[in-house]
């Protein structure tokens, strides 16, 4: 393989596996630190994705919006992906309050099956209101072809890396290290931290862990809503792809060990290597490889690959 | 038959010996056998062809003998999470593996549709004791998440890599052949059984239906299907009473497997193909919605719950208007239940029931429920 066809395979695999991290991180935090299991971050990732759509673009769309003409802003490309997980934040809120609360006591199955409820209405809600068909998001000029620097152009040995997909890497870089700073330096991520380890404990002690825990749902929600941006950018947009990204997001959560952030950035790059290897390889076995890596992981390590119980590891 | 005994009560002290009747044959092996078979006989009439009734359904005798098939579906499922506590997400691999299994068996080495649908059921059963092998490690939401990723697995395994067993997309066709060589399935009856039962296939499924029914009350019934009771409520607690936990799970799943596996194999029968989307994980949410919405733990509960998913998806969605919304009525009342209900509708039912025989005890509650509601309007 040559130089470029190796960072051509890279970037594909670090791309997919980014998307899913930017979903994943979200669910780890949240099942990590206060112990709910959340399939409605998927409905997250899927308001996302329109959002920005509705924001970057104006389209005909079927179901309900069909007779309505072009429907969306037109912005464009950066302000959706800007403002998207903004609104995302504020949903996220709104579902931590009103969702995501009155279930933190109960049984965790309940919990999976409410959720599961609340996404499949949701899927159900955007087919009903945008159509059953696809759409692909538009995609301005600069995002096209291999990446363009302005000085020095394109730099060597990146010829076969889109841009979309350098763009998708280098945000999901910056936003991982930021969480994990977050975790390490702030005095919310270290009363997340306490109230993971003991939420009485750190209530007794003066700390309200109701704030950050809100606060941690949210910006995992926006990581979500970005993913659905990027994501709807690198496939189609359908009212299914809620379900599409959460399945294999918590298949990684659940292979890097549950109330581990490092165990679901090491599972997400493991998923983006295997989904490249196979579409390198045996293109078939593309979308199964996933499962047969998490079967193969969980059938060696039952626990997941860091079976930790402390966030932000 | 209840509103009888109803009625009967409020004549006077004579009615508690009838209430005291009623709950002791109600419980019994075989009322409850018997009001299957009574079940089959009357559900394709009552749903599609009685005067009045059927009206109100707008049913069809298709999608009666769906329902019974997918009734048992839901009745193995119930077995794994209503008794044993176990939330298994990735049912359809059952499903879907039988029914591929029956399909390639039919096909490639025998076409029998009884032997059909007990290779169908072997299937599932082997396929379950691989799976348990990696899943009975895990438990809750761990269970539930890899058992989805394991059908998960095997949908994408069925679609593209193993296409030229599987035929991808397009899936397997099934000539159909007479039952032992002479019962023809689609012969149709005239007269009263033509009027109750349309056609042997109906009467091929509502057999294995009351078998399924049977089997599953014979184990709730029996002290190991209490062990799996057990289970549900305390694990630890059954492991310090000296009993192999492990060992009732693997039978539970295995049980539940089997059970599963005859509803794909009969699917295969009844539409006479087997396709991937048996496999995808949509089958394996629609199986869990039935069950809880159904009641989970109860025998009449998933069979409810099928009725009512399939009245919706059959029914409702030929609705003008109404019908583009069914999936999501469906899923906003399932997400209802499980948040305040957790009883389902049968459990809506025997409560209401139970609550009908005290009237007097009912309305002073409803008036306290009333009292409640009009002060606390004016005062806040």
């Amino acid at each position: 393989m040559s130089i470029d066809g190796i960072v051509g395979f890279l970037f594909i695999a670090l791309s997919v596996a980014s998307l899913y991290l930017l979903v994943a991180v979200g669910l780890s935090i949240v099942f990590g630190s206060l112990k709910y299991v959340n399939m409605a971050h998927g409905v997250l990732y899927l308001a996302g994705a329109y959002i920005g759509l509705l924001i970057a673009s104006s389209n005909q769309y079927g179901g309900l919006l069909g007779e309505a003409g072009q429907v969306g802003l037109g912005w464009g490309f950066i302000p959706a992906l800007v403002l998207t997980p903004v609104v995302i934040f504020v949903l996220g809120i709104v579902m931590e309050r009103f969702i995501a609360k009155p279930f933190y006591e109960r049984d965790l199955l309940d919990q999976l099956l409410v959720t599961f409820g609340i996404l499949i209405a949701a899927q159900e809600l955007v087919a009903i209101v945008f159509g059953r068909t696809g759409t692909i998001y538009p995609r301005p000029e600069w995002l096209t072809g291999a990446i363009s620097l302005p000085v020095i152009g394109t730099p060597p040995g990146m010829s076969a890396a889109s841009t979309i997909r350098v763009l998708v890497v280098v945000l999901t870089l910056l936003l991982i290290l930021a969480i994990f700073a977050f975790f390490k330096y702030s005095d919310y991520g270290l009363a997340v931290r306490a109230g993971t380890e003991d939420s009485e404990m750190a209530q007794m002690l003066g700390i309200r862990v109701g704030r950050p825990f809100l606060l941690i749902f949210a910006v995992g929600a926006a990581y979500a809503g970005l993913a659905g941006v990027l994501g709807g950018s690198l496939f189609n947009v359908t009212s299914g792809i809620g379900m599409e990204i959460i399945i294999p997001s918590l298949v990684i959560v659940i292979m890097g060990g549950v109330g581990s952030l490092r165990g679901t950035v090491i599972g997400a790059l493991l998923a983006g290597l295997f989904f490249a290897t196979a579409t390198e390889l045996v293109p078939s076995m593309t979308r199964a490889s996933i499962y047969l890596l998490a079967i193969v992981v969980l059938t060696l390590r039952p626990n997941g690959i860091y079976p930790s119980t402390e966030i932000g590891q | 038959m209840s509103m009888d005994t109803i009625r009967n009560s409020f004549d006077g002290d004579s009615s508690v010996l009838s209430w005291e009747t009623w709950n002791r044959i109600k419980h019994t092996e075989r009322f409850v056998v018997l009001s299957s078979v009574l079940f089959v006989l009357l559900f394709s009439y009552a749903f599609g062809r009685a005067p009045v009734v059927s009206d109100v359904f707008q049913g069809y005798h298709g999608l009666a003998m769906t329902i019974l098939i997918w009734s048992i579906f839901a009745l193995g499922f119930n077995l794994l999470l209503g008794q044993t506590g176990l939330l298994s997400f990735g049912h359809a691999m059952f499903f879907g593996t039988a029914s591929y299994a029956a399909a390639l068996f039919a096909i490639h080495v025998y076409n029998e549709p009884l032997v059909v649908v007990l290779v169908g059921m072997l299937a599932a059963v082997a396929l379950g004791v691989v799976s348990a092998l990696l899943l009975l490690r895990l438990h809750t939401v761990y269970f539930s998440i890899v058992a989805l990723a394991i059908a998960q697995f095997l949908y994408f395994l069925a679609r593209e890599p193993l296409v030229e067993i599987t035929k991808g997309i397009n899936g397997l066709d099934i000539p159909r052949v007479p039952l032992l060589g002479i019962v023809d399935l689609n012969h149709e009856y005239s007269g009263l059984v033509g009027t109750l039962l349309v056609n042997n296939l109906y009467i091929f499924i509502g057999i294995f239906f009351v078998a399924v029914v049977a089997l599953i009350t014979r184990i709730r019934k029996s002290p190991y299907g209490l062990i799996f009771k057990s289970i549900r409520e305390n694990e630890t607690r059954t492991a310090f009473m000296g009993l192999d936990v492990w060992r009732y799970k693997f039978a539970a799943f295995l049980l539940s497997a089997a059970i599963v596996g005859l509803a794909g194999g009969l699917m295969a029968v009844n539409t006479q193909f087997a396709g991937v989307e048996r496999l995808y994980w949509s089958v394996s949410g629609d199986i869990v919605v039935m069950t809880v919405l159904g009641g989970l733990g109860t025998l009449a509960g998933p069979v409810i719950g099928t009725f009512v998913f399939f009245y919706f998806k059959g029914i409702v969605n030929g609705f003008p208007t109404l019908g583009n919304y069914w999936l999501l009525l469906l899923s906003l009342s399932f997400t209802a239940v499980v948040w305040a209900y957790p009883d389902g509708i049968w459990g809506m039912l025997t409560d209401f029931t139970a609550a009908l025989r005290d009237p007097k005890e009912l309305l002073t509650k409803t008036r306290q429920r009333i009292a409640d509601l009009v002060p606390n309007g004016g005062d806040r």
